[in-house]
């Protein structure tokens, strides 16, 4: 009985306990970012553990040095673009996908995915002979500026086919009763569908939001000049190739890291739901 | 059912797509032109606009972006530069071969050998060689002699000089003078036998300042295909056949290197760096003996030892050899001109050329710590040498300079020399290993004409 009662109790114990150390493992690296963040260069030559005095200084310096407001504007437009572009073309594509019968439609579904096995080094050269064609064709410029940034990312098969295994398992119930008050379909998507889709959509926002905000290859290769370069550039203004600035290295990486963090922490429900409604979840 | 329909579609629609991509990636345009001497004499450069991509990013970009508007400000042809910060090395690469199928280069950029000679098979980049010869845009006799001729060298490939060093580093043996005193030596090691000893030494009897005397190392060695081409070479070996056709990376030279690296790390005398610029922070400390790294790093050597290290005096040298005498690993990318039209390519030479000169690149040492490329500018680095004698120390060594292989697929084959190193020092055999690694890097010639 006494035996069986220590199970009960301490299976929970240990449960929490190897999470908490699973957790604590996790997050060690943004510790240690952040304490490094607030040391002077020598203290993190010495590699103490905590700084003697905190240096705020260091993300002023960082700030300025690789000139993190404008980056960190263009980052924030960049990605708003990104994001709403991605969900309103996504959530477009996945509807006749998940909701309406019509021929080839798995076709075109497994045309989708396939381009999910596609390497972003095979795309990026098309992509950029394309960006290049319509700079010289269109009447706005796309290179140096945000169309380049932005447009080749705003369909995007991994949000389709996540947003397109949500929408198939609602239930047809509600087609047929929008049907009945005379709803088309794209009233039937923005109106009765819209509110219910908010986990997935916020899922789909996260990770577009997270590659936009991590982009640095496509960037650089579509702008010549800060005006229209994300804070990826900034941060790699100290990358050094002779010698180390831990100190300003990290505290660049605090000011890119911390609005993903913000946004994540407060979608955190929703992303989780996202995930397991979406059938993604193993 | 349905799951497999779309799994077998989507595999065959991906090769397809894989394909069209690749079709879509077009041949690059053939925008410009190598002209004849002759037609180069002719050409007018006058109010050409420029672009160079470069890597160099803060207080060397400042001093670039200075030079270069003075330049626009005081060149007699009306020529504008612009620079434009690329990226890193590699972004400049990928940005070029990229850029080269969508007829979208710059004027100059920034290119490793290895790099520009792949440029150069794509016809992204021309021979400088008219441009140095040319009698009314080129270089006078006594100005060629001027640059140090090891430097042009590693530029040249089978007569075509694929670009232009601005300046160079090298790898240099750095050392502890306090703790090599406290060992009882007056002067860094001049042999390997000797250098083994100290690092024997160091290991035993840590630095009086160390902050921390539990970890007391004589050397850290990082795994990177440069080091160990600094070990060889001081050794007297090459990791290409002279005439630079094959790679040679099964020598007694390479053996005697890495043999003598693994008793040192199984003594404990001798470590792998494990963090980025780990030994640099760990020589600040006072916690390992030798460095061994770019010349580039002498600033930040600096101040880990004088600002924010334990404090010590310090210097640099050639590193230990073996036969007839020291060599030092010199390096450094150089500037390649694009294929683009006549006037914009003289327009580059010319900009190239000027940035070239001594009293430019006195300034431009003086920002990046960079040795210059031509021997002139020393009259004007008195105060510099003055103030920064480890930068003195190094620059003295320039005579004793050997780069690594020029060779298309050097940056390839680097990493299979980092792997190789890593299985190698980790206990696996020299006599599988070296002999897999020449292979596999020669296997990467095949198809390369160079």
């Amino acid at each position: 009985m006494a035996s069986s009662d220590w199970v009960r109790k301490g299976i929970p114990w240990l449960t929490y306990g190897g999470l908490g150390l699973w957790g604590g493992i996790s997050c060690f690296p943004f510790f240690w970012m952040l304490l490094s963040s607030f040391m002077t260069r020598g203290e993190t030559l010495r590699r103490v553990f905590l700084p003697e005095k905190v240096q705020w200084a260091n993300y002023l310096k960082a700030w300025q040095e690789a000139d993190f407001g404008l980056y960190f504007e263009n980052s924030v437009i960049i990605a708003a673009m990104q994001v709403g572009g991605t969900l309103l073309f996504s959530l477009l594509a996945a509807y006749p996908l998940a909701r309406m019968n019509f021929r080839g439609r798995n076709v075109i579904f497994a045309c989708i995915l396939a381009t999910l096995m596609i390497p972003e080094s095979v795309t990026m050269v098309p992509n950029f002979l394309t960006v290049t064609y319509l700079h010289r064709n269109s009447p706005f410029a796309w290179l140096n500026n945000w169309p380049a940034l932005t447009i080749p990312f705003m369909a995007n098969a991994f949000s389709i086919f996540l947003l397109r295994q949500f929408l198939r398992g609602l239930p047809g119930e509600l087609w047929d009763a929008a049907r009945i008050d005379g709803a088309g379909h794209l009233r039937f998507l923005f109106q009765i569908l819209l509110p219910l889709c908010r986990a997935p959509l916020l899922t789909v926002g996260m990770f577009t939001f997270i590659g936009s905000w991590n982009a640095l290859a496509w960037p650089l290769l579509v702008t010549n000049t800060p005006r229209w370069r994300p804070i990826s550039v900034g941060l790699q203004q100290f990358v050094s190739e002779a010698g180390a600035e831990v100190h300003l290295q990290m505290a660049g990486a605090v000011i890119a890291t911390v609005p993903v963090l913000l946004i994540y922490f407060l979608i955190q429900k929703e992303f989780t739901e996202g995930i397991s409604m979406s059938g993604l979840k193993g | 059912m349905m799951m497999k329909t779309i799994a077998r579609t989507s595999g065959w629609t991906a090769l397809l797509l894989g394909v069209l991509g690749l079709l879509a990636c077009g041949q690059p345009e053939d925008t410009g032109s190598q002209l004849s001497p002759a037609a180069l004499e002719t050409v007018d450069p006058q109010g050409q606009k420029i672009v160079f991509w470069y890597q160099h990013t803060r207080e060397r970009e400042d001093e670039l972006l200075e030079l270069i508007a003075e330049f626009n400000r005081a060149n007699a042809h009306g020529i504008t530069v612009r620079g434009e910060y690329a990226g890193n090395y590699n972004d400049i690469y990928n940005k070029m071969i990229v850029g080269l199928q969508g007829g979208t280069v710059p004027n100059l950029l920034v290119a490793y050998q290895n790099q520009a000679r792949a440029y150069y098979r794509a016809e992204g980049i021309v021979d400088m060689a008219p441009y140095i010869d040319s009698p009314r845009w080129g270089l006078s006799r006594d100005v060629l002699a001027d640059y140090f001729k090891a430097f042009m060298d590693q530029d040249r490939v089978h007569g075509v000089q694929i670009g232009l060093p601005p300046n160079r580093s090298m790898e240099v043996l750095y050392y502890n003078i306090d703790w090599l005193s406290e060992l009882g030596y007056e002067a860094p090691p001049r042999s390997w036998s000797e250098f083994a000893e100290i690092c024997r030494k160091a290991h035993a009897q840590p630095f009086s300042k160390s902050v921390d005397k539990r970890r007391s190392l004589g050397f850290l060695l990082e795994i990177d295909a440069s080091r160990l081409a600094s070990l060889v070479f001081s050794r007297g070996g090459d990791f290409a056949n002279a005439e630079q056709t094959a790679y040679t990376l099964d020598t007694p030279e390479v053996r005697q290197a890495l043999g003598q690296m693994v008793e040192l790390i199984q003594e404990g005398a001798v470590a792998l760096v494990g963090e980025e610029y780990g030994d640099q922070k760990e020589f600040g400390a006072g916690q390992v003996l030798f460095n061994l790294r770019s010349s580039s790093g002498l600033p930040f050597y600096k101040s880990a030892v004088e600002e924010d290290g334990v404090g010590f005096r310090w210097d640099v040298t050639h590193p230990p050899y073996a036969g007839d005498g020291p060599y030092v690993n010199v390096y450094g990318a150089s500037i390649s001109i694009c294929r683009t039209t006549p006037e914009q390519q003289l327009a580059s030479w010319l900009f190239l050329k000027w940035f070239t000169e001594p009293a430019q690149q006195a300034r431009w040492v003086r920002a990046s710590n960079y040795f210059p490329v031509r021997k002139s500018t020393a009259g004007e680095l008195e105060s510099y040498f003055a103030q920064n004698p480890q930068y003195k120390s190094a620059y003295d060594l320039l005579e004793y300079g050997r780069s690594e292989p020029s060779l298309g697929t050097y940056q390839q084959v680097r990493r299979l020399i980092q792997d190789a190193m890593v299985e190698v020092l980790d206990g696996g055999d020299m006599d599988r290993v070296l002999p897999e690694l020449e292979k596999a890097a020669n296997r990467t010639l095949v198809g390369d004409e160079g």
